[in-house]
């Protein structure tokens, strides 16, 4: 009993950096339809700010997270412009923007490793290494303060998107393009805003994956598999399925991590991908059967 | 006389690189008053819609709405100006309640208690939608998403409406009702400029009419005045379904 309980509350940790790290992805896809392989890769450049922060200041990664959003949303923003805003009216736009975002995300880890090698890292505050013992559960401290600034940041995007004026023009612009300009939205502006919004969340998820996994720059394509899995899952461009996908899918692996090995926890993502594609293509919550 | 509030005229327009669509398309729209195009399934009267609120790109000629000439300008920058549109599709968010698309009718306002109030104000006139107010778009049968299209205009007071088709796909008694929210909004000051295939129906309620084919202007007139001409009534008013025949 104890240990399922134990793995559960690992599943849901994790579960909780998950989303946060599927949340500008599935952002981003949603308003811009660009399905943004560069993401992960963004999420090391996030871990990357934190790192160096605590390396050479002793900074606390929950602190510099901020910092590491806003660096991450402004190289977002020249991202755009340099690579996508042309492209933006082309037909062959959504086909473009995986190629485009693929040589990106191969661009940066070269550029990542080149600049900091690729000799695994990892931030460690005091709370990385401490744990919280309940009864017989034991509890990495690091775990549950990363889910649980994953889920106020994701709280705080929901809150966003529901009630602001600014929210209401990103949700707009997802569900109907057409209709959104048609209300008097600036979809083009709405779309950078997002891209900015989407690359934040990869710096701020980057902060909090540094003191949880051990990163390089070549972990992205780990990643790219296990964001791709919570996008389709929750329904590709939904953010609220993007987050119940993740955690489903978090648990899931934390069972299969415990009880099979941990080299199929992660197949769990990737199996999850190919059987949803093949499934039920529009996830959990997507009525459109069309992927791009 | 006054000057016209819209003239649209000898416009040439097409989809991305395509074809023209639109060859030699006008129109002089008066204000106050309810307009009526016309023309076989495929003339271009959807694009000449969309022509007008900047969704393509005009090659040739120009739009022209309060002496200002809207060529090269954003759909956002053109609603803004008072110009509403409820495309064929009714450009509603399925996924967003009937509030929340309300809400989204006034989405240039900054004032918040006003935009509230007049979707208040809204519901109220149109009670089928206060009912609904927190159910999503996507949920609500044909004739109500319609409703909610057309009603969704009122919340920025538009000087003109222009509607596509809103009559498409809903059952006879459902249309008039349609035509009812039309004749509402004239008589509150707001000039309609519709695009009808039930050509009839749209003409009677219309004051002003214009038949487009093949993507020309080819007649502009009083509505009664087409409803009687004997061509147009050969070539686009034939009764019952065998309606198109070729010049
Ligand atoms: N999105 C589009 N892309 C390319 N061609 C289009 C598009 N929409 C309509 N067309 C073409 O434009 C022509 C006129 O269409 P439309 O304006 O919808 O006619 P109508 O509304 O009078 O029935 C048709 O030949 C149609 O195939
Ligand atoms: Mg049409």
């Amino acid at each position: 009993m104890t240990d399922i309980l134990q793995v559960l509350i690992l599943g849901i940790a994790l579960g909780g950096v998950y989303a946060l790290m599927g949340s500008g992805l599935s952002l981003v896809f949603g308003v811009m339809r660009i399905v943004n392989l560069a993401h992960p890769i963004l999420i090391i450049g996030g871990a990357y700010v934190a790192y160096w922060a605590f390396r050479l200041w002793g900074a606390d990664p929950l602190a510099t997270l901020p910092l590491a959003a806003l660096i991450l949303s402004a190289t977002g923003i020249l991202l755009y412009k340099l690579v996508f805003e042309k492209d933006a009216k082309s037909a062959k736009y959504s086909e473009m923007t995986v190629l485009l975002t693929f040589s990106v995300a191969m661009i940066a880890e070269g550029a990542l490793g080149s600049a900091f090698t690729n000799t695994q890292r990892v931030t460690s505050p005091d709370y990385a290494t401490d744990a919280i013992f309940i009864g017989d559960l034991f509890i990495p401290t690091g775990q549950v303060y990363a889910g649980a600034v994953s889920l106020a940041i994701i709280a705080a995007l929901a809150l966003f998107l529901k009630f602001s004026r600014f929210g209401y023009a990103i949700r707009a612009t997802t569900q109907n393009r057409e209709a959104a300009e048609l209300m008097g939205v600036n979809v083009n502006f709405v779309g950078v805003v997002s891209f900015a919004i989407g690359v934040g969340l990869a710096g701020a998820a980057g902060s909090l994956i540094s003191f949880v996994f051990s990163f390089f720059p070549g972990k992205h394509w780990e990643w790219i598999a296990v964001l791709m899995s919570l996008v389709v899952l929750g329904g590709m461009g939904s953010v609220l399925g993007t987050v119940v996908a993740a955690f489903a899918l978090s648990v899931i692996a934390a069972f299969v991590g415990a009880w099979i090995g941990s080299t199929w926890s992660t197949m769990t993502f990737f199996l999850a991908l190919f059987v949803i594609l093949l499934v039920r293509p529009q996830g959990l919550f997507g009525e459109r059967p069309e992927l791009a | 006389m006054t000057a016209p509030l819209l003239e649209i005229s000898g416009i040439e327009a097409g989809y991305g690189n395509g074809p023209s669509i639109l060859e030699d398309a006008g129109l002089t729209v008066e204000n106050e008053k309810i307009h009526c195009i016309i023309g076989p399934n495929g003339a271009g009267k959807s694009t000449l819609l969309k022509s007008i609120c900047g969704m393509l790109k005009i090659r040739k000629g120009e739009v022209v709405f309060k002496g200002k000439r809207l060529n090269g300008m954003r759909p956002d920058q053109i609603i803004a100006l008072g110009i509403a549109f409820v495309p064929q599709e009714r450009a509603l968010f399925p996924k967003m309640t009937v509030r929340e698309n309300l809400r989204m009718g006034g989405y240039r306002m900054r004032d918040k208690n006003e935009l509230e109030r007049r979707v208040g104000e809204v519901m109220e006139r149109f009670p089928i939608l206060g009912e609904r107010e927190k159910q999503h778009a996507g949920n609500l049968s044909g004739g109500q998403q319609q409703t909610l299209a057309m009603a969704r205009t009122l919340i920025s007071k538009p000087e003109i409406v222009m509607l596509d088709e809103p009559s498409l796909g809903l059952a006879p008694k459902i249309v008039s009702e349609m035509f009812s929210i039309v004749k509402m909004m004239a008589e509150g000051g707001i000039t309609v400029l519709l695009v009808e295939q039930n050509a009839r129906i749209g003409l009677q309620y219309a004051d002003r009419g214009a038949v487009l084919d093949l993507g020309r202007t080819i007649f502009e007139g009083p509505a009664a005045e087409i409803l009687e001409d004997p061509r147009i009534k050969r070539l686009y008013l034939g009764g019952g379904k065998a309606e198109r025949k070729p010049l």
